[in-house]
């Protein structure tokens, strides 16, 4: 069933663009490559969800600020201190940034709410994840930023860096998110199916007291879920800001966190494959929703309106009707199952 | 002796339970200290700077709208996080009808348009609501919270976007109405909506209806054993919350003279949620204060002068960053620490006024005063309690108190 959902939607997928054929620019193929694009970032702000979702049965709504923290960091070092110091020397800080964060988020918010009710534990997620973009608006006020992505989009002649995909010109930077999306799918698959630590983590999201019971630290492995949560956050922010353009104080939170739980809804919201799913599917969703709007119209009182001007916000529209029909139809999402 | 079998005892009543009340000195003490109180709400509204009367008037309306969501959060128990959908769609149908509809123009508009556009509002509110209460029918707990969220998403992103609601973007004048059109007279008029919205609240949570929807956010099951419809009291929490976020919404737009889009977003609703949990969940008291507080909070920086040089001046920073951080930080300290929030910290002083003794303790001076024989640790310890009290006699009372907290601290997770 899971195997033929997962060949279904990659099959329906390359079908679209194969049957639309290439196109130019604003072509529907390239909706779906800009699809599956920004659907990689939804992904890895998607399965940092599920994966607290795994371990702590709560929804994270500071997952978003963990990428804005991170890029913050990077931004203060490759932007403010000095333009020189490399990309690859500041990633690393800044991911170390964002696990501290998420590990005084579980010592601060988590460990004491262990107990509690989950909306109780909820709210606390959104009071953290607000505390942390009021501390973001006071040290670097409110005005937008600009972070510079890895790799330029254009090299010094103005030429495109990126590969040209179905007429589309695809920025590296939207290959790296790609790209790390795919790895990180494969090492946690591999982590959580065949490590001791992955299937520790795994348990004590099932039963926490027999966890205990057989020997296993909850506490630790509740540190271990959130920094590698925070750690997947602070991934996606640093690859995401400089795709979006602005830096702002809770850049991640306004920018991605709906669409990523929609994603992680709809893979199921405790399927790690699901996630990176679900984020792919939305993606394409968004942009080829967007991509309607702009090319399909209707003809009301004699006037030609396109979609986009007769429901405003079309793709933002498009993914929440995704989510409640996920929601009403098929609670377990995709991929879903417990743990 | 008689022929009958059993012996037929004569019927003891039970002895009236002796209850408390305060003296005639008492009453005068507490009237002229409830007096104290609104007199000087009223006085400083009436007599403050202008700038500080229309920040009051936002106070009030916060304090409507944290009404409104203790309804969802405090009595069903569910979270709502699309609260600036209701609020931010009352707010354009109220600008839409005085100014499209009812033709208010920007110098006037009159009292009666008002108050259609405020009923109109309140009613769409409560529709918007509806809708979303009966997709919180099919879907519990954390997932309801995310269909919340989607709703609020939905409104921000499209309904909001509509170009003849938001005047193709520029925003739809709502001119105040004639007669309330100052920042002071408007803040009265933000009062007595709030002092109605109180007593609806209040009248409401003591009737039939009331015990209903606590029942429910207890347990739906044992709700629906002893008759209740727990459907249709859940649906009523939800309209009833929308009706009041639609009358704060219409009072928003009138406030503001300008809706914009962007006067709701995400972010206030989440901090919407915010002072509703530190003012205290189900408590209509501390939900007031807590909502005026963080409605206020700028301005409450700016009165300690030194405080406000340092800000503007030393750390180059607008008082109104600070209240996310603050606000959120005791949101957290609220719910780790002090789950009572506000209005638990203001029991005692509420319990006095309400002619109680004045005790820190909610059963009452009398217990208050018991001896503490043993420590004794535990869940006991935990809820207030200690042994030597509960092995006592009389001790239906405290043993219905801890059931309740033992009731409350399994509460289930509602997957």
């Amino acid at each position: 069933m899971k195997t033929a959902i997962v060949v279904g939607i990659t099959a329906a997928l390359l079908g679209l663009i194969l049957i639309l054929g290439a196109g130019d620019d604003a072509g529907p193929n390239a909706a779906v490559v800009i699809g599956v694009m920004t659907g990689s970032i939804y992904g890895l702000v998607a399965v940092g969800l599920v994966l607290v979702y795994k371990g702590s049965r709560v929804f994270n709504f500071a997952q978003g600020e963990f990428g804005t923290v991170a890029a913050f960091i990077v931004f203060i070092l490759v932007e403010q201190i000095d333009t020189n110091i490399p990309y690859w020397a500041a990633v690393p800080i800044g991911l170390l940034g964002a696990v501290g964060l998420g590990l005084l988020m579980e010592r601060v918010v988590v460990r004491p709410l262990m107990n509690a009710p989950r909306i109780t534990l909820l709210v606390a997620t959104i009071s953290f994840a607000l505390f942390t973009i009021g501390m973001e608006i006071i040290l670097f006020l409110p005005e937008a930023k600009v972070l510079r992505p890895m790799i330029a989009a254009t090299d010094a002649t103005g030429k495109p860096n990126g590969p040209n995909i179905f007429g589309y010109f695809v920025e590296p930077q939207n290959l790296i998110a790609f790209g790390v999306l795919i790895l990180l799918a494969v090492v946690l698959g591999y982590f959580f199916s065949k490590t001791d630590l992955g299937l520790a983590v795994l348990a004590t999201s099932q039963d926490a007291f027999a966890t205990r019971v057989v020997g296993i630290g909850v506490e630790r492995m509740s540190r271990f879920i959130w920094g590698l949560a925070a750690l997947l956050g602070g991934i996606a922010g640093i690859i995401y800001v400089p795709i979006s353009g602005t830096l702002t104080p809770g850049a991640m939170t306004t920018g991605v966190l709906i669409p990523a739980f929609a994603a992680a809804v709809l893979g199921g919201m405790t399927s790690l494959p699901g996630a990176f799913l679900g984020g792919i599917v939305i993606g394409c969703v968004q942009s080829l929703s967007n991509w309607a709007g702009f090319n399909y119209s209707l003809t009301i009182g004699g006037v030609v309106k396109p979609l986009s001007s007769i429901i405003p916000g079309l793709p933002d529209v498009a993914i929440i009707l995704v989510l409640l029909f996920i929601l009403l139809a098929r609670p377990q999402g995709l991929l879903g199952s417990e743990a | 002796m008689t022929a009958t079998a059993t012996e037929v005892l004569e019927t003891v009543r039970a002895e009236p339970t002796e209850r408390w009340s305060p003296s005639v000195q008492g009453w005068v003490a507490r009237l002229l200290v409830l007096g104290l109180i609104f007199g000087s709400v009223l006085w400083a509204t009436a007599n403050v700077p202008s700038y500080w009367a229309d920040r009051i008037s936002l106070a009030a309306i916060y304090a409507i709208i944290g009404l409104s969501l203790n309804i969802v959060l405090g009595y069903v128990g569910q979270v709502s996080l699309g609260h600036h959908g209701f609020v931010g769609i009352a707010a354009f149908v109220a600008a839409y009808y005085a100014t499209q509809k009812a033709g208010c123009t920007v110098d006037t508009c009159s009292f009666n348009t008002f108050m259609t556009a405020t009923v109109i509002a309140a009613l769409s509110g409560a529709v918007a609501a509806m809708l979303l209460g009966l997709i919180a029918l099919r879907i519990r707990g954390l997932y309801l919270a995310l269909i919340t969220l989607a709703y609020g998403f939905v409104a921000e992103r499209s309904i909001f976007e509509i170009p003849f609601l938001t005047n193709g973007g520029a925003g739809m004048p709502a001119t105040r109405p004639d007669g309330w059109a100052t920042d002071r007279e408007f803040a009265f008029l933000c009062f007595f909506f709030l002092a109605g919205v109180i007593f609806v609240d209040w009248r409401l949570l003591k009737s039939k209806v009331g015990r209903a929807i606590l029942s429910i956010k207890h347990s739906e099951a044992v709700a629906a054993t002893y008759g209740i419809n727990v459907t249709a009291y859940k649906v009523l929490a939800f309209v009833l919350s929308g009706l009041f976020a639609g009358i704060a919404g219409s009072l928003f737009a009138f406030h503001e003279t300008n809706v914009v889009s962007n006067n709701f977003n995400f972010a206030n609703a989440l901090l919407w949620v915010l002072m509703v949990v530190v003012g205290g969940l189900g408590n209509r008291i501390g939900v007031v204060i807590g909502s005026a507080f963080f409605a206020l909070f700028p301005f409450l920086l700016l009165l300690i002068g030194p405080l406000e040089h340092f800000l503007r001046d030393t750390l180059h920073r607008e008082p109104d960053y600070f209240t996310i951080v603050i606000g959120s930080g005791l949101a957290i300290l609220t719910l780790i620490q002090y789950p009572g929030g506000i209005g638990e910290q203001v029991a005692p002083i509420t319990r006095w006024l309400g002619g109680k003794p004045f005790s820190m303790h909610p059963e009452g001076h009398e217990k208050h005063k018991a001896p503490k024989k043993q420590r004794s640790g535990g869940l006991l310890a935990k809820v207030g309690l200690h042994k030597s009290q509960v092995s006592t006699e009389n001790n239906t009372e405290e043993l219905a108190a801890l059931g309740r907290a033992v009731e409350g601290s399994k509460e289930d997770d509602s997957e």
